[in-house]
């Protein structure tokens, strides 16, 4: 399989350049949260999905050892000065662990950086959309009192719309996947670049490879790949290794944070829309069914023929649901398979060998 | 309704188990009479009113048997607003009560087990895992658990509840509805307090339907006014062990807390607290403690360890310690005062959002800061529970403070509250151990 023809800027690479034009960086926890309301006070949106493979002393003195490793290393490169750069910190929240990482960095840490939080509501009720808008205006004013001056509604209006077409662009490469002359790690070294590259570049970047898009060809098993995060990222060269590859996602860092484009002229109304109305996420209160009939479409649109669950250990908003979700899908003739790792651990063999296993029954 | 099944109801809750219940009621006190109640020859013997708290769970377990041929039936979270439901003549069942008598049963492991063959972690909440046990195997120690017609959560208390009753509406198949709290990092804001008060709203209308009738306010002010009158009590009870030697341990706390979390709005409440309250007057009058010589005052933050009360209270008895409050106990208490009977919704939205779980880690610290000063503390001990992340999160810096701004001996316990294969107890007598040579050393 060939690998992507577009060049994909690193993180720090990206960043100089940014704070060079005279940019802020705002470096976000997950896992929903409004680009576009940070990219119109001009911060960069830089996020902070662990990240793996970090020495998780620091965070040891603050959080016990049953925390997840999203917040473990989180917090531990923020210690170890890996968010240095970053000119304000928000932690949006998603579950009792990033509350406490909230909290905690509120009340007893204090970085350098200022830090915002934001409440994410857990239905799609009216109530939740008005309460959501509310919510955004509240953090639109606490980034007025940071930075000084505030955007107008038609440059936060303006911000939406980027941010639209950036997503507009990565639902499309989530579809035409199979075109793409990408391997599974650089189709998702693609996509994630969205945790950190300007809307505008992101989308420039998208089109250079749906430029590319050719005949749909045959690379191995297709498998509906769900979890939080695909790290460590040697996932995505040990599933073609092993003869699959990953036709969809319900990855709370990938598919399902494809937002759609809001209808409201009101901008905090419209930002609150695309999150209320992503795909279905447990971290935001999204029914068992609606996660089942959410995950047979992305399989009968793809292909796939068996569903992975990469979850990171004590992650109780995926935990929760597995059984039944995963007994449902038996149910509609599509099996699956539960791997959990730790962000610190390399994968194990154990982990290819269920891969492998699972692979061969679904072949 | 179905006259037959009514009869039955009647017949088995309101006479025979009544009955039943009530002798039980006399040979225990007859026992307590005769000094053999809890006999032990560290502690002080429990409150003679703990008789009447055993007979009131008891009804209420009983009611819960036999309440799907009676009413509806409603499954709710325990810092829930419930006092709607109450009023619209719900039997409520509070599935964390329950995990916490499957754990004090020791019940809980094997329902565990029986979570965990089903494909549940062993790292979600052990009171979930306890109920969802309880619920697929259909087997409990307190005989049968009612069907629900309706599932109510609140987010006030932690996160795992929207998943653990995702769990349950898709099992069961009926109407939930969810109080969603938004968490108060620094302040409550007016349009949190808004949203919570258009759910209440939205849920009283779901709650009507079920139960096809639609709400009285009289009856619903007036079991608001039941629930304020018994969370103040409760908070007075609290309250009265500032005196030394302390009446009532927080051990004790732990069992005669179950009616004002799952009995909150009900006449029978009151009575109880209103004469618990009286009785812990009496032996404060008489200078009972519990204890026979109190030496050291203790804190206990987070849940208890249900499966080990009487070994941690015996444990720290024989070092002349008592613990003698708790965040844990206190958070029930502090919802009285929000309470306004006269304007049940507004201040429902307030007081739901405000439990101590719901507010950030410093406020937790402020409360534990207020609590030591209030109750004259000698150390805190912050059981680190395995199964209670926004309960547990914060206390490695809650603990750091208190033991260097407060110059406080804290000690940070490792163990889960509900499920034994998590707690060592040698590891846990050895960090008593020197943690009471500390304090003694004082």
């Amino acid at each position: 399989m060939q690998t992507a023809a577009v060049r994909i800027p690193g993180r720090i690479e990206n960043i100089l350049s940014w704070k060079e034009q005279g940019g802020g960086i705002a470096a976000v926890f997950p896992i929903h949260y409004p680009r576009e309301l940070l990219r119109a006070f001009g911060y960069l949106p830089v996020e902070v999905w662990g990240p793996p493979v970090v020495e998780s002393v620091s965070s040891a003195a603050h959080v016990q050892p049953y925390v997840c490793s999203i917040v473990r290393n989180g917090l531990s490169f923020l210690q170890s000065g890996g968010l240095e750069l970053a000119d304000i910190l928000l932690v949006p929240h998603a579950c009792d662990s990033l509350q406490g990482l909230g909290s905690l960095l509120l009340d007893f840490i204090h970085p350098r950086q200022p830090t915002l939080t934001l409440y994410l509501p857990r239905g799609r009720r009216e109530s939740d959309l008005s309460f959501l808008a509310q919510e955004l205006h509240a953090l639109y004013r606490r980034l007025a009192e940071i930075h000084g001056d505030s955007p107008t509604e038609p440059e936060l209006m303006s911000s939406i719309r980027r941010e639209e077409a950036a997503d507009a662009s990565l639902a499309q490469l989530h579809r035409q996947r199979s075109r793409l002359p990408l391997s599974d790690l650089a189709f998702y070294q693609l996509i994630r670049s969205r945790e950190y590259l300007p809307a505008e570049r992101f989308s420039q970047l998208a089109s250079e490879a749906l430029d590319q898009a050719g005949p749909i060809t045959e690379r191995g098993i297709p498998l509906l790949l769900s979890g939080i995060v695909p790290e460590p990222m040697a996932l995505l060269n040990l599933i073609p290794e092993l003869g699959g590859w990953v036709a969809a996602d319900d990855l709370a860092s990938c598919g399902r944070r494809l937002y759609p484009a809001g209808t409201s002229q009101d901008p905090f109304l419209r930002m609150a829309e695309r999150i209320i109305h992503a795909p279905p996420d447990p971290t935001r209160g999204s029914s068992i069914e609606s996660r089942h009939q959410h995950l047979l479409s992305l399989a009968a649109e793809s292909g796939a023929r068996g569903v992975v669950f990469h979850d990171v250990k004590f992650c109780e908003p995926e935990l929760f649901d597995l059984p039944d979700l995963r007994r449902q899908l038996a149910e509609s003739g599509l099996p699956s398979l539960l791997l959990e790792v730790d962000l610190n651990d390399p994968l194990s063999h154990q982990l290819h060998t269920r891969l492998q296993a699972f692979l061969e029954m679904i072949v | 309704m179905n006259i037959g099944k009514e009869l039955n109801y009647q017949w088995q809750v309101n006479v025979l188990g009544r009955s039943a219940l009530r002798l039980n009621r006399i040979l225990m006190a007859r026992k307590a009479g005769k000094g053999q109640l809890g006999k032990s020859r560290l502690l002080t013997p429990p409150l003679n009113t703990s008789i009447w708290t055993k007979e009131l769970i008891g009804q209420h377990y009983l009611r819960g048997r036999y309440a799907n041929s009676h009413g509806k039936v409603a499954w709710v979270t325990s810092g829930a607003p419930i006092e709607f439901l109450k009023a619209l003549d719900f039997y409520l069942l509070y599935p964390e009560n329950h995990g916490a008598l499957c754990g004090a049963a020791r019940a809980a492991e094997g329902l565990s087990i029986e979570a965990e063959k089903a494909g549940y972690s062993r790292d979600i909440c052990s009171y979930a895992r306890t109920d969802i046990g309880a619920m697929l195997s259909g087997k409990t120690p307190v005989g049968r658990l009612p069907k629900p017609d309706l599932l109510l959560a609140c987010t006030n208390i932690c996160q795992t509840v929207l998943h653990w009753y995702r769990v349950l509406a898709h099992h069961f198949q009926v109407p939930l509805i969810l109080i969603d709290t938004p968490f108060i990092y620094t302040e409550m804001t007016d349009h949190a307090v808004a949203f919570v008060k258009a759910q209440l709203e939205e849920a009283i209308i779901v709650a009507e339907k079920v139960a096809g009738k639609p709400l009285d306010p009289r009856r619903f002010k007036e079991v608001t006014r039941l629930s304020m009158l018994a969370s103040e009590l409760w908070l007075e009870l609290l309250r009265r062990n500032r005196h030394r030697p302390a009446p009532i341990s927080v051990f004790d706390q732990f069992t005669q807390m179950a009616p004002i979390v799952e009995m909150r709005g009900e006449a029978s409440t009151v009575d109880l607290y209103a004469a618990m309250l009286k009785e812990v007057d009496q032996r404060i009058e008489q200078g009972i403690g519990v204890v026979p010589e109190e030496r050291l005052r203790l804190l206990w933050d987070n849940l208890p360890v249900w499966y080990r009360l009487r070994y941690l209270a015996e444990f720290l008895g024989a070092h002349g310690a008592v613990i003698v409050a708790s965040t844990y106990t206190n958070a029930w208490a502090e919802l009285g005062p929000q309470m306004d009977p006269e304007h049940p919704m507004e201040s429902m939205a307030r007081t739901y959002m405000y439990p101590i779980l719901n507010r950030g880690t410093g406020e937790k610290l402020a409360t534990m800061r207020q609590m030591i000063q209030d109750y004259h503390l000698d150390g805190a001990i912050l059981h680190s529970d395995r199964s209670c992340k926004p309960y547990s999160v914060g206390q490695m810096d809650q603990r750091d403070r208190l033991m260097r701004q407060d110059d406080l001996p804290a000690l940070l316990l490792e163990a889960d509250h509900n499920d034994p294969r998590s707690y060592s107890e040698e590891q846990v007598a050895n960090r008593l151990t020197a943690f009471m040579e500390m304090l003694e050393a004082a």
